[in-house]
C-alpha cells in the first residue's frame, strides 16, 4: 500500500463532499492510503499570489514542510493545490536563492523547507502508482455508452515547465484514465481552454460566459458529461450552469462529474454512498446509461 | 655568447620632444647603464638617416641588441625590425618604445616628471635587450589541395574559385545529387531567378562572356580538370595538422555505374517501389531508383537501398540498355590528404512540429516554405501549382506565418533572417502567377534590410498581399470543413481575427544543417550558441576558425541569403588561396616551451589552450608532459599563467625579462606620487595606452606601462613580485572579455586579479592596489581616468606598510 | 492617452520595479507579437482586458493606468499566454507582480479583500462552518484536522501580507 499525506485545500472540505468522498473511497479501493495531517492551511492559490506573490510561495512551502516532517509525498484533489504547492515545490527546489528566500520567511514559523518531497495530482498517483493495467483490472462496472467530455482546467496542465503534468497541447493522461474506465472520450472545441473561475466574484460575466462556451462546444460533440479535477472548475460548470439559465435563458442540463466520482462508480462503490445529490445539474442521465 | 652590446637609438621628433624631455639628461643617464655602447639621437629612427644609423652600427657588428625609442612604434617597429632584420640580426633582439605616446605627451605639464619616467622606461627597455634570446623561424608544409565538404551554392562557388586558382579539389557531398538547399528553393530572391545557377568555372570565360552566370549544369562545373566530387558521401574522420589533413571519406554506394548510365529513365518507369519524395516535402512520390530534378549533377540515378528489393526484383536490370545497375556494390572508403579544409554544410528548416500549437504533424494543409517552394517549382511535384495536399484541390486562400520556431527562446533565439524575404518572394510569385490567390502574411516585424529587398515588400503590399502584425497562437481545423483557421490578434487594430485558410505556411526557423556537431566534433571545430560553426572574428574574420587551414562558408555559420552566401564563398576560397598558395607556412618560434623537468601529469594546460596546441605525451618515466606544436601555438601564454609548477615559459617573454623590465620600471619615480605598474596586454590595453596619449590626455608619471602578449601570461606570484620591488600599486590592462584576441586571455587575467587580492588581504596588503581594467583601443580615455584614481586611490591608502620593513 | 503629453502619470523605471519583483522578471523581453492576446480567452470576449497591452503600457512608465484600472484583475490565471509566448515572458506572473503592487498601492478589488482576511482569520479562504462540519460526519467523511493559522500568520507577517488590511483601512 502507497501512503500520501492529503492535500484537502479550502473549497473541496467546506464545499464538495462528493468529491472528497469520492476520492477517499476510490483510492482506498485501488490501495492508496490517504493520510490526513494537521495544521496544514490554504495552499496560496492565485487570487493569494495576486495579493502578494512571495508569502504565496512561502505559504506553499510552509504545507511542503508538514509533508516532509511526516516523510510522507503529497497528494491533493484540488488543481488549484497541486499548481500552488507544486509550482513552489519546484521553484524552490531549482533556485538556491530564491529557497534562502523563503526559508528565511519560514523561519518565524519554526519550518524549512528541504525539497525533499514530491506533490503529486491524484491523477498522476492512479497513473503512476496504481497503473492502467491494474485500474482496468479493478474496474467492475465499466462505463460502457458513456461519452466523457475531459476538461483538465487550466492548473494541472500549465505552467507546464513547472508542473510537468502532461504535453500541455497535446495531453493524454485524462483521456487514458477515462477510456481505461470503459467510458468514450469525446473530443471538443478549445477543450484546453479556461472555464473561467477564477472570474467568478470579480466578474461573474465574462466567467459566465467562458464556462457557457465548455458547454456549447461539450453538447455540440454529444457529450453525455463534462469530467472535471477542480472544483473551481466544477463550481463554474455545474453551478454556473444555473446562471447561465438565468442570463442567458440556455438550459443545456450537462452533467459535471469530477472524475474521481466516475472512478468510484466504475469500481463498484454505491452511488448512494457518494453524495451526487449534491450537484446542481441531476446525474441521473449518466447513472442510468451506466447501471 | 657574444658579450652583449645594446645600442640605443634617441628619436625626437624633430625636436618636439626635447621641448619637453630632457634628452641630454637622458643621454647621460643611459650613457652609465651597463651593457650600452652606442647612443645616437636624431629627429626620427624609422626611415631614412636615422634607420641607415641602426643598419650602419649593426652592420658594423657594433652593437648586437637594439633599444629604439620611437614615436608611433606599432607603425615604426615593423620597419625597424624588419630592415634590421636584412641585416642579419634576429629581429627579435630589437626593443621598440614609445617615448612620445606613452610619456612625453600625456605627462608634458610636469617635464621634469617625465623625464624621470623616460629614464626609468629607457633601463626597462634596455635590461629587456639584454635578456632578450633569437628566435628562429619554422617552416611546415602545406600541401596544394582542398577539401570542401557541402555541394551547396557555397560549396560549390568556393571550389570553382579554387580550382580557378588552380589548386586540386575534392568536393564532398553527403546526398546523391548536388545543389543542396538552392537546388530545392527554385528561385532567389532579390533576382527571382533561378536558384541553382553560379558564376562558371575560368576556362568557361574564354569561350562565353566573363560576365555569364550559368546554370550549374551547363556551367562547366562538372567538367573541371582539377575537381573530385563526391557525392552520397560523408567524412569518416580527419587528422593531421594544417597544411597537412589526413581525410577519411565513406562513399556509399550509388548501384549505378556513373560511366555507364545514359538517362533513359528505363529503370525509373519499370521500378515497382515507390515512397514519399522527401526531396520535394513529399508532396508526390518516386521510385527507389530515382533521380532529383533533371539537369542535377552527377546526372545519374541512384538507388535507394532503405526502400530497394535488390535481387528480389531486380527489374531495373533487366531493362537498363547498358548495364549500368551494379546491385552489388560496396560503401567505398577513400583516403585524401589535403592542406585545406572548407566547411560548406549550410542548414535547413526547423522541424516545425515542435510547435504543436501549428500541428504540421498532424494537419496535412499546414506545409512549410520549402515545400511551397517545390510547388512555385515549374519542375516540382506540381508543376508549378499551389494546392492543398489534403486533396490536391488549388489553395485559394493561404496564410503565411513567419517567425515559426525562429525569435523563439523556447526553441531558437535568434532571427533566421531570410524569412522575411523567402515568404515575400513565394506570396509575390503567386500572386502574380495567379493573382485570384488570397494571400496573408501573418508577421511580427518585417525584415527585409538588403539591397532591393525593400522593393519586395513594397511590391507585395501593391499585388494586394495582406499583412497582419500578429503571431498567431494557435491553427485549428474546422472538424467538418477541414478548413484551417489561423488564430490571430491584429495587434495594430488591437482586434481578433480567425483567418479561414486552404493552405497555411509557416516559415520556419532555419538552423544548422543535420550532422553538424558531430562535423564539428571530428574537426575540433567550435560551434556557438545557436549550434552554428563559430567563425573566428564575426566583425574581420567571418570565414576562417581558430584552427589555421579551416574555414567556414556559407550557411554553415548562419542562415544566408544568395547574395551574402557567394560573399562568403568568395572570402573563403581566397583564405584557403592564400593558406596554400606558398606550399609551406613560414612561421616564427614566437611559442611557449616546457621544462619537461618540471612538468608533470596534471593536464590543466592542454584544456587551457584557445588553439589546442598543447598535447600530453608519455615519456620514459611514464609520467605525462605537456607537448607544444610550434605549427598550433600563438604565443598568448594563457598556458604560463595556467601552470601551477612555473614549467611554461614564452620564448619571447620569459620571466626573468619581465622581472627585469618590472625592476627597472619602479626603479626611478621622480614624482611625488606612488609608483604604480600597469601591466598591459600587447592588444587592446596597450594601443589604449597610444590612444592616450595620442589624444594628449594627461595621467600622473607614477603610472609605468609594462607590456607583456596578453594578461593571460599573468601568473599570481608576478603580481606579488611587482610590490616587491617596489610598485605600489598594479593595473592590469586587458582586453574586454569577449573581444580578447587570444579567446580567453582577458578572462584568465580576472580571475588570476581576483585570487592575487585574496593573497595580499592575507598578506596585510590592501586589496584595493590590484585591479584590472578591461578597455579598447579607442578608449583611451579610460586608461588616463583608471590612472589618475588609481593613484589617487594610492595617495589616500598611504604607503605600502609591509613594504618598509622588508 | 497621448505618451508624453501627461509626463506626471508616466514613470519611466516603472518597467524596471515590475523586473525587479517576483514574477515580473520577465517583462522586458516582450516584443509585442500579440500570442499572448490571441491565447487570452478573456480577451477574446472584452475589450476590457489584452495581455499585449497590459505589457505594453506597464513598459512604456504608464504606472497609473496599470495598477488603477480594471484590467489587471481580469486575467484568469490560465497561463495560455505564458505557455506560448516566444519570447518565455511570464506573462501570467507578471500580472500577479502587477496585481501585488497595486494592492500595496491601495487599489484593492473587494473579492480579494475578503480572501486576505478569511486567510488571516482561519487559514482557509472558504470558511468551514458547524453545519458543514456536521454533515461532513453525517456523510462519514473524516472530522477535519486543525489549520496551522498562527504558523501562518508569522509567514503573513514577515512578509507584510498583512499590511494590506492597513492600507485597507487607510482607504476606507
Amino acid at each position: 500500500m502507497t501512503s500520501y499525506a492529503i492535500f484537502l485545500g479550502c473549497t473541496i472540505p467546506a464545499r464538495q463532499p462528493n468529491y472528497e468522498l469520492s476520492a477517499r473511497k476510490a483510492l482506498a479501493k485501488l490501495g492508496i492510503e490517504l493520510i490526513d495531517l494537521a495544521n496544514m492551511t490554504c495552499c496560496a492559490p492565485p487570487p493569494i499570489q495576486s495579493i502578494n506573490l512571495e508569502a504565496s510561495l512561502a505559504i506553499a512551502a510552509y504545507n511542503i514542510c508538514l509533508a516532509e516532517e511526516a516523510d510522507l509525498n503529497l497528494i491533493t484533489l484540488c488543481t488549484g493545490c497541486f499548481e500552488s504547492l507544486s509550482i513552489a515545490n519546484t521553484m524552490l527546489k531549482a533556485d538556491k536563492q530564491l529557497k534562502a528566500k523563503i526559508n528565511r520567511i519560514l523561519s518565524q514559523a519554526g519550518k524549512e523547507f528541504l525539497g525533499s518531497k514530491e506533490v503529486k495530482h491524484y491523477l498522476q498517483v492512479v497513473t503512476d502508482d496504481v497503473g492502467l493495467e491494474r485500474l482496468k483490472q479493478n474496474v467492475s462496472k465499466p462505463l460502457t455508452n458513456l461519452k466523457v467530455a475531459a476538461f483538465y482546467g487550466c492548473h494541472a496542465l500549465r505552467p507546464s515547465e513547472l508542473l510537468k503534468f502532461d504535453d500541455p497541447e497535446r495531453p493524454q493522461i485524462f483521456e487514458s484514465l477515462i477510456e481505461t474506465l470503459g467510458a468514450k472520450n469525446v473530443e471538443y472545441r478549445n477543450k484546453l481552454k479556461c472555464c473561467g473561475g477564477l472570474l467568478r466574484g470579480y466578474s461573474d460575466d465574462l466567467a459566465l460566459n467562458m464556462a457557457r462556451e465548455k458547454l456549447v462546444n461539450t453538447t455540440k460533440a454529444g457529450a453525455d458529461c463534462i469530467a472535471t479535477l477542480c472544483p473551481f472548475c466544477f463550481v463554474a460548470l455545474d453551478i454556473g450552469q444555473m446562471q447561465v439559465k438565468l442570463k442567458f435563458n440556455e438550459i443545456y442540463d450537462m452533467p459535471v462529474l469530477h472524475y474521481s466520482e466516475l472512478l468510484a462508480l466504475a469500481l463498484g462503490i454505491d452511488p448512494e454512498e457518494l453524495a451526487l445529490k449534491t450537484h446542481k445539474i441531476k446525474v441521473d442521465k449518466v447513472l442510468n446509461k451506466i447501471i | 655568447m657574444d658579450e652583449v652590446k645594446v645600442g640605443v637609438f634617441l628619436s625626437d621628433c624633430g625636436n618636439q620632444l626635447s621641448k619637453i624631455l630632457d634628452f641630454n639628461a637622458l643621454t647621460a643617464y643611459v650613457k652609465n647603464v651597463s651593457g650600452v655602447v652606442l647612443i645616437e639621437r636624431n629627429s626620427e629612427f624609422w626611415r631614412g638617416d636615422g634607420l641607415q644609423t641602426i643598419v650602419d652600427a649593426v652592420k658594423g657588428r657594433k652593437i648586437n641588441r637594439v633599444v629604439v625609442a620611437e614615436s608611433l612604434p606599432k607603425l615604426s617597429e615593423v620597419n625597424i625590425v624588419q630592415t634590421v632584420e636584412k641585416t642579419g640580426l634576429n629581429p627579435y633582439l630589437v626593443e621598440v618604445i614609445d617615448l612620445k605616446d606613452h610619456c612625453a605627451w600625456p605627462h608634458r605639464e610636469t617635464p621634469q616628471e617625465a623625464t624621470e619616467k623616460a629614464k626609468a622606461m629607457l633601463l626597462a627597455a634596455i635590461e629587456r635587450a639584454k635578456l632578450l634570446e633569437p628566435i628562429e623561424k619554422l617552416e611546415f608544409p602545406v600541401l596544394k589541395s582542398a577539401l570542401v565538404i557541402g555541394g551547396g551554392i557555397a560549396g560549390m562557388q568556393t571550389a570553382v574559385d579554387l580550382t580557378d586558382l588552380g589548386f586540386e579539389v575534392n568536393l564532398v557531398e553527403k546526398a546523391p545529387f548536388l545543389g543542396g538547399l538552392a537546388a530545392r528553393a527554385g528561385r532567389f530572391f532579390p533576382t527571382d531567378d533561378c536558384a541553382i545557377c553560379i558564376q562558371p568555372p575560368a576556362s568557361d570565360v574564354k569561350t562565353i562572356t566573363h560576365t555569364s552566370r550559368k546554370c550549374v549544369y551547363r556551367s562547366g562545373f562538372s567538367e573541371i580538370p582539377n575537381l573530385n566530387i563526391l557525392t552520397n558521401s560523408k567524412i569518416v574522420s580527419v587528422e593531421g595538422v594544417p597544411g597537412n589533413y589526413k581525410v577519411t571519406i565513406e562513399k556509399k554506394p550509388r548501384y549505378v555505374n556513373e560511366l555507364k548510365c545514359v538517362r533513359c529513365d528505363l529503370c525509373t518507369t519499370i521500378c515497382p517501389v515507390e515512397v514519399p519524395d522527401e526531396y520535394n516535402a513529399k508532396l508526390k512520390n518516386r521510385k527507389a531508383i530515382y533521380m532529383n530534378i533533371p539537369n542535377v549533377h552527377p546526372p545519374v540515378y541512384v538507388i535507394d537501398d532503405s526502400v530497394c528489393k535488390f535481387n528480389d526484383c531486380a527489374k531495373c536490370v533487366d531493362v537498363c540498355p547498358t548495364d549500368a545497375i551494379e546491385l552489388n556494390q560496396k560503401s567505398e572508403q577513400i583516403n585524401l590528404n589535403v592542406g585545406s579544409i572548407i566547411v560548406a554544410t549550410g542548414f535547413q528548416e526547423y522541424d516545425s512540429s515542435i510547435i504543436k500549437e501549428y500541428h504540421y504533424d498532424d494537419y496535412p494543409n499546414v506545409i512549410t516554405n520549402l515545400a511551397l517552394a517545390r510547388m512555385i517549382d515549374g519542375f516540382g511535384p506540381t508543376g508549378g501549382v499551389i494546392i492543398r495536399p489534403s486533396d490536391r484541390k488549388t489553395a485559394k486562400k493561404i496564410v503565411m506565418i513567419q517567425c515559426v520556431g525562429s525569435r523563439d527562446r523556447r526553441y531558437n533565439p535568434y532571427c533566421s533572417s531570410i524569412c522575411c524575404m523567402i515568404s515575400l518572394k513565394h506570396a509575390s510569385l503567386i500572386k502574380s502567377a495567379y493573382p485570384d490567390t488570397d494571400i496573408t502574411i501573418c508577421y511580427i516585424d518585417i525584415r527585409t534590410t538588403g539591397r532591393e529587398h525593400e522593393h519586395y515588400y513594397e511590391r507585395a503590399r501593391e499585388m494586394g498581399i495582406k499583412f497582419v502584425k500578429g503571431r498567431p497562437t494557435e491553427i485549428l481545423r474546422d472538424p467538418e470543413t477541414g478548413r484551417l483557421i489561423v488564430d490571430v490578434e491584429d495587434a495594430l487594430l488591437k482586434k481578433f481575427l480567425e483567418l479561414d485558410a486552404d493552405l497555411v505556411v509557416l516559415a520556419p526557423a532555419m538552423v544548422p544543417a543535420e550532422g553538424t556537431k558531430e562535423l564539428a566534433e571530428i574537426l575540433g571545430l567550435e560551434l556557438d550558441e545557436d549550434r552554428f560553426f563559430k567563425e573566428y572574428n564575426s566583425k574581420l574574420r567571418p570565414t576562417e576558425t581558430k584552427l589555421r587551414g579551416i574555414y567556414l562558408c556559407g550557411g554553415a555559420t548562419f542562415p544566408k541569403d544568395a547574395p551574402t552566401t557567394s560573399l562568403h564563398a568568395h572570402s573563403a576560397a581566397v583564405k584557403a588561396a592564400k593558406f596554400l598558395s606558398t606550399g609551406k607556412i613560414v612561421k616564427d618560434q614566437r611559442t611557449a616551451i616546457v621544462n619537461e623537468e618540471y612538468c608533470g601529469d596534471c593536464e590543466f594546460c592542454p584544456v587551457t589552450c584557445p588553439y589546442g596546441a598543447i598535447s600530453l605525451v608519455s615519456t620514459t618515466e611514464e609520467h605525462l608532459v605537456a607537448r607544444i606544436s610550434d605549427l598550433l601555438c600563438e604565443g598568448c601564454g594563457v598556458c604560463v599563467g595556467t601552470c601551477p609548477l612555473n614549467a611554461i615559459e614564452l620564448r619571447h617573454s620569459r620571466p626573468n625579462q619581465m622581472l627585469a623590465q618590472m625592476k627597472a620600471l619602479m626603479s626611478i619615480n621622480g614624482t611625488s606620487k606612488p609608483l604604480v605598474l600597469a601591466i598591459c596586454c600587447s592588444e587592446c590595453g596597450h594601443t589604449a595606452v597610444d590612444s592616450a596619449g595620442m589624444a594628449r590626455m594627461q595621467y600622473p608619471a607614477n603610472v609605468r606601462v609594462m607590456k607583456v602578449p596578453c594578461t593571460g601570461i599573468l601568473q599570481v606570484h608576478q603580481v606579488l613580485e611587482a610590490f616587491k620591488v617596489g610598485a605600489q600599486g598594479v593595473m592590469v590592462v586587458g582586453c574586454k572579455s569577449d573581444g580578447c584576441h587570444y579567446e580567453v586571455g582577458s578572462q584568465k587575467a580576472e580571475k588570476k586579479v581576483e585570487l592575487a587580492k585574496m593573497l595580499l588581504k592575507e598578506y596585510g596588503i590592501e586589496p584595493e592596489r590590484l585591479e584590472m581594467f578591461k578597455m579598447v583601443f579607442i578608449e583611451g580615455n579610460k586608461f588616463a581616468e583608471a590612472a589618475q584614481m588609481i593613484t589617487e586611490r594610492l595617495e589616500k591608502l598611504g604607503p605600502l606598510q609591509l613594504m618598509r620593513g622588508s | 492617452m497621448e505618451y508624453g503629453k501627461e509626463e506626471k502619470t508616466t514613470n519611466l523605471a516603472f518597467s524596471k520595479v515590475v523586473t525587479s519583483r517576483l514574477g515580473g522578471e520577465t517583462i522586458s523581453l516582450c516584443y509585442q507579437c500579440g500570442t499572448c492576446a490571441s491565447s487570452c480567452p478573456v480577451a477574446k470576449i472584452t475589450e476590457r482586458f489584452n495581455p499585449r497591452e497590459v505589457i505594453k503600457l506597464s513598459l512604456l512608465g504608464e504606472k497609473n493606468e496599470v495598477i488603477s484600472g480594471d484590467a489587471i484583475w481580469l486575467c484568469c490565471s490560465c497561463y495560455n499566454c505564458q505557455e506560448r509566448c516566444p519570447q518565455k515572458v511570464e506573462i501570467a506572473d507578471v500580472i500577479y507582480a502587477l496585481r501585488n503592487i497595486a494592492l500595496e498601492e491601495g487599489y484593492i478589488p473587494n473579492i480579494y479583500s475578503e480572501f486576505a482576511s478569511a486567510l488571516l482569520n482561519d487559514g482557509r479562504i472558504v470558511k468551514v462552518s458547524k453545519f458543514v462540519e456536521n454533515k461532513r460526519s453525517v456523510l462519514g467523511l473524516p472530522p477535519l484536522q486543525p489549520t496551522g493559522v498562527d504558523a501562518l500568520r508569522k509567514i503573513l507577517s514577515a512578509t507584510g501580507f498583512d499590511k494590506l488590511q492597513q492600507k485597507e483601512e487607510e482607504s476606507e
